[in-house]
């Protein structure tokens, strides 16, 4: 068979970014306007009759929680090929379609090519082509005048998670204010926290063990659109017997997958929960030696100051979790001495429950308490408020109690966009305490993705530092409140799109953005922000790098080196290398490494002294071997066999009861609706329907948007359910405006049966120029939960917190 | 009866009229053929065919014509094969009609297709199995016994009219087969619902001889009216008749179809369901209304088929009405998919691969025909009328056909004459 | 005998769609066309559902040619362009296509696309594998159960690239391969077996 090859001539020139290219033109940069086209870039340098190929590797998102390696074929200096890296374990030999799009997506039209001045109003989006040096100079300059007036926090300086070099180089050179808080998703991680130990969210054990669960219960986690590859052992846990039950407002592709869907109304997971407990602590399928020795329950509590009845002179093996102060061991009620003794007294023997008086001071165990507390909370109000029935809610605590080992698994970043999230992340925590699913195998709680990527404790690398009169201030007031709370910052820079991706209710912050002196942006694409920013760098992917080599990380019990990346496409640089432009201007760059190649050296210079699990990774080690490296010894399921003991915790146990929020009336978490999304809300009647937004395989938050491969299945588009469309004449196809008191937006209508009547759903942000009109974020609620600020990571964003009303446009 | 004389003939070659019809024509025909080199160019991306309906108004037309050009050769050899004389008198401008009719017919396949510059692979590489084949090898020869046939019949030479009727044995089967055959293009596609059936070949029959004959009285008609050709009344008349028993065999054979769809109330009931209140369902009405049942109810009595208007009414609504039949028998099937499920099917269309978001889906698939086909059918189409006129001008005598009054009795019309 | 196919594991497969642009990547499939879909069975939107609310169901089907044993493509192309390999593939020499587009009226299950311009890619180059030939405007395609990479050894990019394992790459002629094995202790099915295509790629749930 001949094959017909007829080697594309002719490549059509396309209008990338319109103005840019124009402008480029226009004022003749040296070398640049050939640049700016397409043709400039993707034509063959050469007649290519045997084109030239080579392999790149390098780690690919973190953000997804995945951090696969990814072998590439590079073919005439273009990515051309992205498959699964033949270097990494066969476990971890993993891509997923936004890998595979990556050879559309480091080429679209999308592409910032040139650093650009702004020319029209903030937010027109009207921009012309400058060079890097007046680019750099203008925002040194801006930077340099604010701080001299305002002082160096006027500055604030944003990093996005995949934006920079993992380090908080520029941000600390310049004194500059952080931002803060992030608010992102950790709401049920603030319930957590103070039971479980601060990190908590991550589980103690592999997800590789989710097999050997008889129960797996996903509350509010996708993980089969979110962390993609990570399906693969769910799906094994599917085949291999596990009873799934998927928790959450909408029939999510995991729910598709499970043995049973429980469609709670949005915001009231916690109510389900605590149904549960209920029904565990009434029919008493509680673990009682688990409680008794694993969990606080048994401690004693004195009744008139809601505080734990604690030792003035023995202490607990560690500090409080949020406040990180000591904290006396509590006491517990001894069956053998009939007395209140130290909770790790030996051979105590603690009472369950009872109320007892000592020195006057009536005290009662924390599990008296919590009956007391559930007292008023009967299965049949938690199904009317989370609208299961009650006969499920109990089968499920039967199952979930009785059936195990069982695995929680909360999804960050569903039910954690609710006010309440911290109610039911505190609920969750109970829940296992109860029945002992901590700390064994099969058994587990928490956010199931693998590991804890970045963070992976299985790698030890250097850590790049700047000299000690270098660092961040904190003006104390988080990004996400900067429209609202009084603070000093007057010029912004930040790394990828913070503005309309980290904070809800963006009519506010743009507003706010709108009102400062000064704001750059880097980014990679023309994201949603750009069009407010005054200059604009253009930074390139990470496919692409300045040297052979870029980043070096850490991932899932592997070291990966990117190496033999494609050169940066247009006028993009590194990272590395803008932050080292910016800092040249204050004649800092030499506190920077010159090079990801001396980065990369330094992080792994003598490592394999520090720890006996690096043995043998060296930088040229890990260049020879392509550039990914598994740890030795770490194995497949790179994850320790954690238990239920020794929790960091002040007494190491399960701490059920938090005194710390016993003035907010949340020692339990006694149940508070969400902000707005619930169903007694009076702004019902003008805006009746729950808008929730999140994870679709084809974004990460906003990235990827502007993949046209993508876009060729998906757009902004609602999902409303068939009831709530008819009662409002639409039909799928139809453009539609979605609408409250906070703003509104226009975008395509999906008419889905996937949703439950009174919810609409939208896959979280697309850029605004790929909406009719708006963008989402237009409508989401940015109120603030007061006691968040008492809570380990803050008051989180309640994007889903939010009531609108949708119309055909 | 004028004399046969060719010279002083009053021929409509002779007029301004005829220059000025054949210019017209000329010119909707160059246009045809710039909107085709436009598609070269472009790709059929430029049609509104897509994955989803891959085949659209050219095979339908395609479909349309080979029908067209039955009439001609059936009349004409019936004439010699069953003996029927008065036939004989119209066998000329029949044959010259069906064969410009086989001739358009074979341009819209070439038209349809996306490599036409590769089309000598059927005969390098060719797959007997393929119906396409088939089709190609039996059109080919039917356009072969056309030309004979007219070469023969315009032949002085002694013997001539005995090789016609020689060629005529020959020359009916052949016109049953190259309808049987297109059929077959459809008919034997297990894939398509609509299509899938045995009844598909005498459906087609059927509708290329009521089409066929419609279209050559449409001819007659015309020519008798351009005072160039007369036919006699009577003529028309039993054409009418015989017209009239195949409009009503094709109403049976389409009955017989839709009742089979219909009763089991499985897959063929939802075909059915498409063509009868769905997206095509204007055309199978139409057909049914305008194709079957007005020309049946003009021409089912004797007094109506006498009066050359109503003749002419009714053989206008049966080519109306088969192209309609085409149309929906084509497309009814390419609407939904066997497979069925969102996002669909990757459209594929120059509009799809351009559209933004999820537009180059279709979970159900939808054609219309673009600018560019339509040019190129009407240029197809002029040019055929053009050939016709300079083919009958050259070829057919001037002078009037009368219908012989004994071969009448052995006329298939025979049986209807009567009503 | 060597013949190739394929056994799909719907249990496991989660819509991601991962195996389509995996599909489109390796053979420089451009705009507008795809070898390989994901379909949301019997949905008009991807990720809808059936039944009634709350008791609802989703199956995905990632469909693509089925390499029919008895191909009804095959039978009706007039120029053998579309053809059977040795291998038990169907294939299409795209020097042979007159573009008649007989084979996609032909197939039941859509399988094929067809070039109806001049391919737009985007990105603007002949990504994917270098082996894999370009198709010019005019001709039909569809999958090839990656030749090019299994001639050299290597499995279809869909099936490499799955991120749960739900495909099963085989010779089905091998009674002990694990596709044949899937197949026959899983209860491997095929898609519209009433048409009698049989296929080469199988489901099981």
């Amino acid at each position: 068979m001949s094959e017909v090859t007829s080697p594309q001539g002719g490549l059509t020139r396309r209008g990338f970014l319109k103005a840019a290219g124009a402008a480029a033109g226009a004022v003749g940069l040296a070398g640049a306007a050939s640049m700016t086209s397409v043709d400039g870039w993707l034509a063959p340098a050469a007649a290519h009759a045997e084109p030239q190929e080579r392999v790149a590797h390098l780690c690919h998102q973190f953000h997804c929680l995945t951090g696969c390696n990814l072998k590439c074929t590079i073919r005439d200096e273009r990515v051309s090929l992205v498959e699964p890296s033949d270097l990494a374990e066969k476990s971890h030999q993993t891509v997923c379609l936004r890998g595979i799009s990556e050879v559309e997506h480091i080429y679209s039209q999308d592409r910032l090519q040139t650093p650009l001045k702004r020319v029209g109003e903030r937010g027109e989006g009207k921009f012309e082509a400058i060079s890097w040096d007046e680019a750099i100079q203008t925002i040194a300059d801006a930077i340099k005048e604010s701080q001299q007036k305002y002082g160096e926090g006027s500055v604030f300086i944003r990093k996005s998670t995949e934006a920079g070099i993992d380090f908080e180089f520029i941000t600390s050179l310049l004194h500059a204010d952080g931002g803060g808080n992030w608010g992102l998703d950790r709401g049920q991680a603030n319930g957590t926290a103070a039971t479980f130990g601060a990190f908590s969210y991550c589980p103690n054990r592999s997800i590789w063990e989710m097999p050997k669960a008889s129960t797996i219960i996903e509350l509010g986690h996708n993980p089969l659109e979110s962390g993609i590859v990570w399906s693969r052992v769910l799906m094994d846990a599917k085949e291999a017997g596990s009873y799934i039950v998927t928790v959450d407002p909408r029939f999510t592709g995991t729910a598709a997958k499970s043995n049973e869907w429980l469609p709670v109304l949005p915001g009231t997971d916690a109510a389900l929960v605590q149904g549960m407990i209920r029904a565990i602590v009434d029919e008493g399928w509680y673990d009682e030696e688990f409680v008794k020795a694993h969990t606080s329950l048994v401690h004693l509590v004195d009744r008139k100051t809601g505080k734990s009845y604690r030792s003035a002179t023995e202490m607990c093996p560690n500090p409080a979790v949020v406040s990180m102060e000591p904290v006396g061991a509590p006491y517990v009620w001894d069956e053998v001495t009939n007395a209140p003794q130290l909770y790790n007294a030996a051979d105590v023997l603690p009472a369950l429950e009872g109320t007892w008086s000592v020195d006057g001071v009536e005290v009662s165990t924390e599990f008296t308490l919590m009956k007391e507390w559930l007292a008023d909370y009967p299965v049949e109000w938690a199904a009317k408020t989370c609208g299961i029935d009650a006969d499920t809610i109990v089968s499920l605590a039967d199952r979930y109690a009785n059936n195990g080992p069982a695995i929680l698994d909360f999804g960050l970043g569903g039910p954690d966009k609710y006010t309440n999230a911290d109610v039911l992340g505190h609920s969750s925590s109970i829940l296992v305490a109860l029945t002992g699913n901590y700390g064994k195998e099969g058994a587990g709680f928490g956010f199931f993705f693998g590991g804890i990527g970045a963070d992976d404790p299985a790698a030890t690398l250097n850590a790049w530092t700047l000299p000690e009169e270098y660092g961040t201030t904190d003006g104390g007031v988080a990004m996400y409140d900067m429209p609202y709370t009084q603070n000093n910052i007057h010029v912004a820079l930040t790394f990828g799109d913070a503005f309309t991706l980290e904070a809800a209710a963006a009519n506010d912050m743009l507003a706010w953005v709108k009102s400062l002196d000064f704001f750059a942006i880097v980014d990679i694409y023309h994201s949603s922000a750009v069009d407010y920013a005054d200059i604009v760098l253009p930074s390139c992917s990470k496919f692409e790098s300045e040297e052979d080599v870029k980043s070096l990380r850490a991932s899932y019990g592997h070291v990966m080196l990117a190496n033999n990346l494609v050169k940066p496409l247009f006028e993009s640089k590194s990272d590395l290398q803008i932050e080292r432009l910016l800092a040249a201007q204050w004649g800092l760059e030499d506190l920077l490494p010159e090079s990801y190649e001396e980065l990369g050296r330094f992080m792994l210079e003598g490592v394999e002294e520090l720890d006996p699990n690096m043995k043998g990774i060296t930088y040229d080690a890990l260049l020879e071997q392509g550039g990914c490296m598994p740890l030795p010894g770490v194995g497949e399921d790179y994850r320790v066999d954690g238990t239920a003991s020794d929790l960091p915790t002040p007494s190491g146990k399960i701490e059920c009861y938090n005194d710390y929020l016993y003035d907010w009336g949340q020692a339990f978490p006694v149940y508070e609706d969400a902000n707005e999304a619930f169903e007694a809300n009076p702004l019902k009647e003008k805006y009746p329907l729950y808008f929730m937004q999140g994870k679709s395989r084809y974004r990460i938050h906003a990235y990827y948007t502007s993949c046209q491969w993508f876009q060729e299945n998906f757009g902004p588009y609602v999902n409303i359910s068939p009831e709530d469309a008819e009662a409002r004449g639409l039909k799928t196809g139809d453009t539609v405006r979605v609408f409250n008191d906070r703003g509104e937006f226009k975008c395509g209508l999906h008419v889905n049966r996937s949703l439950q009547p009174g919810v609409l759903f939208m896959a979280e942000t697309t850029y605004t120029r790929y909406y009719p009109e708006g963008f989402l974020q237009n409508v989401t609620n940015s109120a603030r939960l007061e006691r968040g600020y008492d809570m380990y990571f803050g008051p989180q964003i309640p994007y889903n917190d939010t009531l609108v009303q949708i119309e055909k446009a | 009866m004028t004399t046969s004389s060719n010279a002083n003939a009053p021929r409509l070659g002779a007029s301004g009229k005829f220059k000025a019809v054949c210019a017209v024509l000329a010119a909707l025909a160059v246009a045809g053929i710039a909107a085709w080199v436009y598609q070269l160019m472009g790709g059929l991306g430029v049609t509104g065919m897509n994955n989803g309906t891959s085949w659209g108004l050219y095979i339908a037309m395609f479909m349309f014509f080979v029908g067209l050009s039955a009439g001609g050769l059936i009349v004409a050899s019936s004439a010699s094969v069953f003996h029927v004389a008065q036939y004989k008198k119209v066998a000329l401008p029949a044959v010259v009609l069906s064969t410009v009719c086989i001739c358009c017919a074979g341009m819209f396949i070439l038209i349809d297709l996306g490599g036409v510059q590769r089309v000598w692979q059927m005969l390098l590489s060719p797959n007997f199995a393929s119906p396409l084949m088939w089709d190609m090898c039996v059109i080919t020869l039917y356009l072969v016994v056309n030309i004979v046939y007219l070469r023969f019949m315009t032949s002085k030479k002694p013997g001539a009219e005995k090789r016609v009727a020689v060629l005529s044995r020959f020359a009916l089967p052949i016109a049953i087969l190259v309808h049987s055959v297109t059929a077959w293009i459809f008919g034997l596609e297990m894939a398509k619902e609509g299509w899938y059936s045995a009844i598909m070949a005498p459906l087609f029959v059927v509708s290329a001889m009521d089409s066929g004959l419609a279209l050559l009285l449409l001819s007659l008609l015309g020519l008798d009216k351009a005072g160039w050709f007369k036919t006699d009344h009577k003529l028309i008349a039993s054409l009418a008749g015989l017209l009239a028993t195949c409009v009503a065999i094709d109403a049976f054979l389409v009955g017989c179809e839709v009742l089979t769809m219909a009763y089991p109330g499985a897959s063929g009931a939802e075909t059915l369901a498409i063509m009868a209140t769905g997206a095509t369902a204007p055309f199978f009405w139409a057909e049914v209304v305008i194709g079957l049942l007005v020309p049946f109810c003009i021409l089912v009595f004797a007094k109506n088929r006498v009066r050359m208007g109503l003749v002419a009414l009714a053989s206008a609504c049966v080519v109306a009405g088969v192209l309609c039949k085409r149309i929906w028998l084509l497309l009814t099937s390419f609407a939904t998919f066997n497979v069925a499920g969102a996002p669909g099917v990757a459209g594929g269309s120059s509009l799809a691969a351009h559209a933004a978001g999820a537009d180059m889906w279709v979970t159900a698939s939808s054609y219309a025909p673009t600018w560019v086909e339509l040019v190129v059918v009407v240029g197809v189409i002029s040019l055929g009328a053009l050939a016709f006129l300079l083919l009958a001008r050259k070829l057919v005598p001037a002078g009037v056909a009368f219908a012989g009054e004994a071969a009448s009795r052995t006329s298939g019309a025979l049986a209807v004459e009567g009503v | 005998m060597t013949k190739w196919g394929m056994a799909i594991n719907k249990t496991r497969c989660i819509g991601c769609q991962t195996c389509a642009f995996a599909c489109k990547m390796e053979n420089n499939v451009p705009s507008g066309l795809r070898w390989n879909r994901v379909l949301t069975e019997g949905c008009d939107v991807e990720d809808g559902a059936l039944g009634t609310y709350p008791a609802l169901s989703r199956a995905y089907l990632p469909i693509a040619c089925q390499h029919c044993e008895n191909p009804a493509c095959e039978k009706v192309c007039p120029t053998r362009a579309t053809y059977k390999d040795d291998k038990g593939r169907v294939l299409v020499d795209y020097d042979k296509c007159i573009g008649c587009r007989m084979c996609m009226a032909a197939c039941p299950y859509n399988a094929r696309v067809f070039n109806w311009n001049e391919p737009v890619r985007d990105p603007d180059f002949n990504y994917g594998d270098k082996d894999v030939p370009v198709r010019p405007k005019g001709v039909v395609e569809k999958c090839t159960l990656c030749k090019e990479r299994t001639d050299r050894g290597d499995e279809p990019m869909c099936v490499v690239c799955c991120p749960t394992k739900a495909r099963i790459y085989g010779d089905l002629d091998d009674p002990d391969s694990e596709v044949s094995r899937a197949i026959r202790e899983r209860g491997g099915y095929v898609l519209l077996e009433e048409q009698g295509t049989r296929p080469q790629v199988h489901y099981f749930d």
